[in-house]
């Protein structure tokens, strides 16, 4: 594995560098490009049949000849999709149930995160082993019983009945006390001696600098949200109270005759706006060095 | 709910004032999360307990207590051995790839590279993909006669095996499908880890003549522990539960061969009906993962260099 | 029904007040949750929530029903009645495959959120019989004319239990044999299925193309590793005389027919090497990896829409005896359906499976119509000229006879069975060790299949 050439760059050097660390530098980059574009090809290649394939026949998908490329462009696939159920109204509820429940979870996982590592408590560790214990309930278990408590709620078919029981967060609560614990305690000392409060020491330092994990649990948040098809099928029942991932299964026929290419489509439909916030989260992902820097 | 933190009652003495108006500010930070936790997750588990001393089919009015009946079933159900034996070297294989492979990626695209951007979208893209886009891409790749990967072979004259329908390649090929919609998750989380390592630290090892060996053994892997120790935990706790690539590909065949303990639990629970033997695969599967995660937790953690 | 107080009462002392209240306080989307811990002590009239306020004079039921281009051409069909009626308007919601929609109704009949009417398939609806959550529709169905003496013998008789209908068809189909006319030709076969397993296993060495030792085109696809292999078999097996269990739930897999069945087939694949066991069949049929396949009737229009060769169908072969079975599925009403609403439903379900519905919705559906009249109408003769292959699968009908007990009414029993057809074909394990090993699971499971059954009384 390249690994070892690949660190030398890593956070980039603030200053210029020598002769020597610039033809490291040139190898370790060719080392590099030449690994992304492998990376790319086996990672992508599945993802670009994806694509093509919505361009394509159930005959041009399961041709015992493939070509790599749609024999016409059509997008009566998409068009197929779109009709095929209520997307526009799917494409409203998704937003709304995800917003709601990465909201609820980004801003949960935070004061828990920060309470684990900077705020006294007796027994604090065992509250995380409580929270690690959520991460190891299978949702299969869970989802019979939550229904009959969201039903004596009488929130079925509610947004409230889609978000509440997943607004709860334990991974991005465990991912964010890692990145807590190894900020320099230092920086947190300094604001308490200031006098700031919890609150503002949580808002205005710790979350600044740890913007990169910060946006990844957010990241990891929207798309676990943005994908949950077992609890929101199971909680509504209604066309228009559905979201994206069942408008997929929707698609699926109960007899084998479904049009794969319309279902590749309709998955594009779900991918696309989760590939738009992972471009715009990257800038974030960087940012952290910024902050980071701030600390020296 | 920072109000109640500061404005504790007047008549506790100083220090244990202070105390207590930390404590409330724990409760009011953590609470409302584990408060969720409670109705929405502990709950069902104890629930789940209950039921796997129970003969209870989920609509049945009939719900008796059959003692440790369910237990004896599972015991001696033919088919549990290669259930746990799939679940252990489906577990073990994923969670191994995706952590040496995602640390390569996440090292790789963390440089300063052209179109680091978008390979970084590509490698997550599998992360959002459905079940159903999954197994029809894949299903296709691993086709033996005209698939991708048959026909990446050929010329090099090795037949491609049955995946899906051979027992012997079944597992490996879900795992592949696992490791390549996981790995861009790891990526993701171990350049969140990166950014965490301050630069000087590098600047100052190359001023010490640290060779990029060095570096990464002493700088870049203590710097990486926190986020590494969260990822080797969460990707065996969620490969444990890794149910949709098997439900949509194999349902747990052929002959068994991909039938892991989640997946016993579903055909148990959601097609048998028979919730007391769901029960006892789905405490089975709690104290395997929580006896793993308190291993970790009093050996792994300790290595683990936090600042 | 108690059963909803047991499980309140059980959350309630597991107990997790405090939890609740903390959450009230601090969770913002939390607002609505106080009212959660109070136990509400009345089982509450059993109404489906969703439905709007009906207008007056008319009742509105809610139906779950079919997914996919099926859920389509359903909700044409509850267009067409709306418009030939006011007096009840159909609610078609859609909760999912078959599977997800039991697994649903499950949830939904401990919450007391069950809808009023539901298509359960062939594997599902006898679950919810057992736990008597459907509605004996006898006197029902006479109300709306429901005239059960024109239904396909077969097909009507599967839904009765104790003399009562519980389960009228509706999706119906069965399986089919498929060929391939071009490779036929090309093989010197006549432009017709074999009669018999026999004759097959004499015309398949002709259709086989290998590759080395590499089958390119295999003769024949199926029976093991795909899904619904234990619903084709069972034709198979009945024709070689065998059953996967008497009508009575004695698993009869032991039984010689049985063996000979699945040992003809396991030589068909190994011995033999005829045969593949792909993952989805129909997609290797269309694509002319397999000359023949034994599929759904249901598959019908999406096979002749994939296939790029002339599609011959036929009746699924004898040996001993005939052997054809039903599947598909049939609607269902609830027990906690208010009467007039159980009235309603059943006017619809007149509608949806008489002679103007149940050819609109078989044309356009590709299942089978499940009423003699409508076979013999004169649409329907007109349907059969421009689609023969679909008139082969009608004239089957006749052949059919209701599942083995073993699969349909044993919960998870089509999976079991499948799974042993799977260790004997594609494992090569021995047929008599799998088979004792699999009887011993469906004994298992049906348990309390039998239990329910006596205080049922069949």
């Amino acid at each position: 594995m390249s690994a070892r050439t690949q660190t030398e760059t890593l956070p980039t050097p603030r200053r210029a560098a020598s002769r020597s660390m610039r033809a490291e530098e040139t190898l370790s980059k060719a080392l590099g490009y030449s690994a992304i574009v492998f990376t790319v090809l086996i990672i992508g290649i599945p993802v670009f049949w994806l694509i093509t394939g919505a361009l394509k026949t159930n005959r041009e998908i399961f041709s015992p000849n493939p070509q790599w490329l749609p024999s016409q462009v059509m997008f009566d696939n998409f068009t197929k999709a779109w009709e095929g159920a209520p997307f526009g109204r799917y494409y409203i509820n998704s937003f709304i149930t995800t917003i709601l429940g990465a909201a609820c979870e980004i801003t949960m996982g935070i004061t828990t995160a920060y309470a684990l590592v900077f705020v006294r408590f007796p027994k604090r560790d065992w509250v995380f082993v409580l929270l690690l214990v959520a991460l190891m309930v299978p949702e299969e278990v869970v989802i019979v019983p939550n229904y009959l408590t969201i039903a004596n709620w009488h929130l079925v078919n509610t947004y409230a009945g889609i978000v509440l029981p997943g607004a709860s967060i334990a991974f991005g609560t465990f991912l964010l006390r890692q990145y807590f614990r190894s900020l320099p305690p230092e920086l947190i000392d300094a604001a308490r001696v200031d006098g700031a409060g919890h609150m503002r020491t949580m808002l205005s330092i710790i979350v600044p600098i740890a913007a990169p994990a910060v946006a990844t649990a957010g990241l990891l948040s929207v798309v676990a949200k943005w994908n949950d098809y077992l609890w929101p099928l199971i909680v509504t029942s209604t066309a228009d109270m559905r979201t994206l991932p069942i408008g997929i299964s929707w698609l699926l026929d109960q007899e084998g005759n479904t049009e794969w290419g319309v279902v590749m489509a309709a998955t594009l439909f779900v991918v696309v706006p989760v590939v738009l916030v992972f471009l715009y989260a990257q800038r974030f992902l960087v940012s952290g060095i910024a902050a980071g820097a701030v600390k020296g | 709910m920072q109000n109640t933190a500061r404005h504790p009652a007047n008549s506790i003495r100083r220090l244990i004032k202070r105390d207590w108006r930390e404590w409330l500010v724990f409760l009011a930070f953590a609470g409302p999360n584990v408060a969720l936790f409670a109705i929405f997750t502990y709950t069902p588990l104890i629930n789940n307990l209950l039921l796997s001393f129970s003969d209870w089919n989920m609509i049945s009015a009939d719900k008796n207590f059959v003692g440790l009946q369910n237990y004896v079933d599972i015991i001696n159900d033919s088919q549990m051995g290669k259930v746990l034996l799939n679940t252990v070297l489906f577990t073990s294989s994923s969670v191994l790839l995706v952590l040496l492979l995602g640390l390569g990626g996440g090292l790789l695209l963390n440089q300063k590279l052209r179109g680091r951007n978008a390979a970084r979208s590509i490698l997550f893209t599998p992360n959002i993909l459905s079940g159903a886009a999954i197994a029809i891409v894949w299903i296709y790749i691993f086709d033996p006669r005209f698939g991708l990967i048959y026909t990446v072979l050929k010329p090099l004259g090795i037949d491609s095996p049955k995946w899906l329908t051979d027992p012997n390649w079944a597992l490996p090929a879900i795992v592949i499908v696992y490791v390549w919609k996981y790995l861009g998750y790891a990526t993701v989380i171990y350049i969140a880890g990166l950014q965490a390592i301050p630069g000087d630290l590098y600047e100052a090892a190359r001023v010490d003549g640290a060779s990029a060996w060095m570096r990464f053994r002493h700088v870049t892997l203590p710097g990486l522990s926190p986020v590494m120790f969260f990822l080797i935990l969460t990707s065996i706790l969620s490969s444990f539960q890794s149910f949709d690539i098997i439900n949509v590909m194999t349902k747990g065949g052929p002959v068994n061969a991909t039938n892991t303990l989640i997946y016993r639990l579903y055909e148990l629970g959601f097609i048998n009906f028979a919730i007391g033997r769901a029960g006892v695969i789905g405490m089975v599967l709690f104290v395997m993962m929580f006896a793993v995660t308190l291993l970790q937790l009093r050996y792994l953690d300790r290595q683990v260099s936090y600042a | 029904m108690n059963k909803k107080v047991t499980r309140r009462d059980l959350l309630k002392g597991i107990g997790f007040g405090v939890g609740a209240i903390a959450l009230a306080a601090c969770a913002p989307a939390a607002t609505t949750a106080p009212t959660a811990v109070q136990p509400t002590n009345a089982p509450a009239a059993a109404q489906p929530t969703t439905a709007p306020a009906a207008a007056t004079g008319t009742t509105t039921v809610t139906y779950w029903g079919f997914s996919g281009a099926l859920g389509k051409t359903e909700d044409d069909l509850v267009a067409k009645y709306h418009a030939k009626q006011t007096a009840v308007k159909i609610d078609r919601q859609v909760q999912g495959s078959y599977e997800e929609t039991a697994q649903k109704l499950t949830a939904a009949l401990a919450a007391k959120t069950a809808p009023d009417m539901v298509l359960l398939s062939d594997v599902w609806w006898f679950k919810f019989y057992r736990a008597k959550a459907l509605l004996p529709m006898n006197d029902l169905a006479a109300t709306a004319k429901i005239d059960s003496a024109d239904f396909v013998e077969s097909l009507w008789k599967e839904g009765v239990r104790q003399g009562n209908q519980y389960w009228i068809p509706f999706a119906r189909s069965t399986p089919l044999f498929y060929y391939n006319a071009d490779m036929f030709k090309a093989a010197g076969l006549p432009d017709r299925g074999p009669k018999t397993w026999t004759e097959f296993s004499e015309w398949a060495p002709k259709l086989v193309k290998m590759d080395g030792s590499t089958m390119k085109v295999a003769a024949f696809a199926g029976l093991a590793a795909a899904s619904y292999s234990a619903w084709v078999f069972q034709c198979v097996n009945w024709a070689f005389g065998g059953s996967y269990s008497s009508p009575d739930l004695k698993i009869t897999l032991l039984d010689p027919g049985t063996i000979d069945a699945s040992q003809f087939y396991t030589d068909l694949v190994n011995k033999k090497q005829l045969a593949s066991t792909p993952k989805d069949v129909q997609k290797d049929f269309t694509t002319g990896l397999t000359a023949t396949a034994l599929l759904s009737t249901g598959g019908l229009t999406g096979i002749l829409k994939d296939a790029q060769f002339n599609v011959g169908t036929a009746f699924v072969p004898e040996e001993k005896a005939v052997g054809v079975c039903t599947g598909g599925s049939g609607l269902t009403i609830l027990t906690g359906t208010a009467a007039d609403k159980a009235t309603a439903a059943a006017n619809y379900i007149a509608y949806a499976t008489g002679n103007e519905g149940g050819e609109f919705w078989s044309q356009n559906s590709g299942y089978m119509p499940v009423r003699k009249s409508t076979v013999s109408s004169a649409t329907y003769q007109k349907f059969f000229a421009d689609h023969p292959q679909a008139k082969t699968a009608v004239d089957q009908l006749p052949r059919t006879r209701p599942q083995d007990a073993a699969r349909v009414f044993i919960p998870g029993g089509d999976q079991i069975l499948g799974k042993g057809l799977d260790r004997i074909v594609v494992g090569k394990e021995d047929i008599k060790a799998v088979w004792t090993d699999i009887a011993a699971q469906l004994e298992k499971e049906a348990e309390p299949v039998r239990k329910d059954l006596a205080t049922l009384g069949g």
